[in-house]
């Protein structure tokens, strides 16, 4: 990470038009990435308890609950560097530009997940009934992230991946980019990890007090 | 052909039987109260005769109006779509359809009698918001086919979130915290599809409705395959 940040603010050069404020882009797409990484596990993790056997995968639903707690963070942060970044370029905060839209819908998602999660006592049943809430979102997900951004006119800058599939940016612009989307990655994996560590050892407490009662 | 199991066409007859029956339990059940489609009508009526009033005669721009039609629908259909399943729960009569009845039969059931309640309350809320908003459609056949498209996707994402807010206690608001993410594309897409259709300089683009039947199918085909996780306990 600190190497990541000096590249960002030392190392990379300014962007043409936009100065020192175009920076943001090496937080803001890294962070915007893992939000729909985090997303996308906490999918498969929901499907693998589904799919398999009980005992095989009966952690996979709360593993998916802690991978999409770290996701509505990144969201959230998501959300503020891109607006920060709109008010600089675009002189508003937002302005409903159709890649805002689908990162609010990803936030909107994970409140419906959250409040369903919080609305079910059972353990059991808050484990099938999310995770199929999860799998129903995730699908209708590429309708925003990939389709509407191509259907209506966007002021957002292209994506990473555009439709002439070329990155359009300098090469340590470029450079501090890929290092910025591997460092958060890790940073989330890391995260995922203490997160699901913490919940073997809180099982363990449980078991614990209950073989004592 | 293994001992005790059913041929497959047998298996599809027992699947439509169950349906048919259902249906008829059904629409039996909600016509003698007509709980759901009362609440429903009753909100879109106040609704539409609340922003009248409050325009005043005033007409609004084709993209306001569709807005407002569309805002109508949605809360509208969150106030009667999840009864279907929350009655179930509130009666006591859903473990009894569990053990009785396949969750496919009951999904397909359940999806069939949303379909009918959103083609119901479509044509309450449709042309009383014309006779009240004063719209004038350009292209009547895009504009019956974006609030049947759209309509027709509500029902059916919302079928299976029906299910699930049933199993959480049937909490009112929170059918409407989950539906909404999932049902963004299809509002969005029918407001602008509605909103064309009122435009006098409008175009017609079919691939909207192509959209939202494509959109339905595919939902309808996900909750289909995730109903039985969330209804069998």
């Amino acid at each position: 990470m600190p190497v990541t940040i000096v590249m960002a603010f030392l190392w990379a050069p300014q962007a043409a038009l936009l100065g020192d404020a175009s920076r943001i882009l090496y937080f803001h797409v890294p962070i915007a990435w893992v939000s729909v990484l985090a997303f996308i596990v906490s999918g498969i993790l929901s499907i693998m308890h589904l799919s398999g056997s009980k005992r095989q995968n009966r952690d996979m639903d709360e593993k998916a609950y802690n991978s999409a707690a770290i996701g509505f963070a990144f969201t959230i942060m998501t959300v503020i560097t891109g607006s920060i970044w709109a008010k600089i370029s675009w002189g508003t905060f937002w302005n409903w530009d159709p890649r805002e839209t689908s990162i609010v819908i990803i936030l909107l998602i994970y409140i419906a997940y959250f409040s369903l999660q919080s609305s079910l006592p059972d353990n059991e049943k808050r484990g099938r009934i999310g995770s199929a809430y999860l799998i129903l979102a995730m699908v209708t997900l590429p309708f925003f992230v990939f389709l509407v951004p191509r259907l209506y006119p966007s002021l957002h800058p292209d994506p990473i991946i555009n439709a002439d599939q070329k990155i359009y940016l300098d090469g340590r612009m470029k450079g501090t980019l890929v290092v910025a989307i591997v460092t958060f990655s890790i940073l989330y994996c890391y995260l995922f990890d203490l997160m699901n560590r913490i919940l073997i050892l809180r099982k363990k407490i449980e078991e614990h007090f209950e073989t004592c009662d | 052909m293994i001992r005790g199991k059913k041929p497959c066409a047998a298996e599809a007859s027992d699947l439509v039987r169950d349906i048919i029956r259902n249906l008829q339990k059904d629409f039996r059940v909600e016509f003698r109260s007509r709980f759901a489609l009362n609440v429903s009508v009753a909100f879109a009526v106040i609704t539409t005769v609340a922003l009248s009033l409050a325009a005043g005669g005033v007409p609004f721009t084709p993209r306001v109006q569709s807005m407002l039609l569309w805002l109508i629908i949605f809360f509208s259909a969150m106030n009667g779509l999840s009864h279907i399943f929350v009655r179930e729960e509130d009666q006591g009569t859903s473990l009894f359809l569990r053990i009785s009845v396949s969750a496919d039969s009951i999904f397909a059931s359940k999806l069939i009698y949303n379909l009918v309640f959103m083609v119901l309350v479509l044509s309450v809320i449709t042309p009383l918001f014309m006779f009240f908003m004063q719209v004038t459609v350009r292209d009547v056949a895009y504009f019956t086919g974006s609030v049947a498209g759209g309509g027709l996707s509500i029902a059916a994402a919302t079928t299976i979130m029906a299910a699930m807010v049933a199993k959480a206690g049937g909490k009112g608001s929170l059918f409407t915290i989950l539906s909404f993410p999932v049902l963004l594309p299809v509002l969005w897409l029918s407001i602008l599809a509605t909103a064309s259709s009122f435009e006098p300089s409008g175009h017609t683009d079919y691939g909207t409705l192509v959209f939202l039947l494509a959109f339905s199918g595919f939902i309808t085909a996900i909750s289909f395959l995730l109903f039985r996780y969330v209804w069998q306990d």
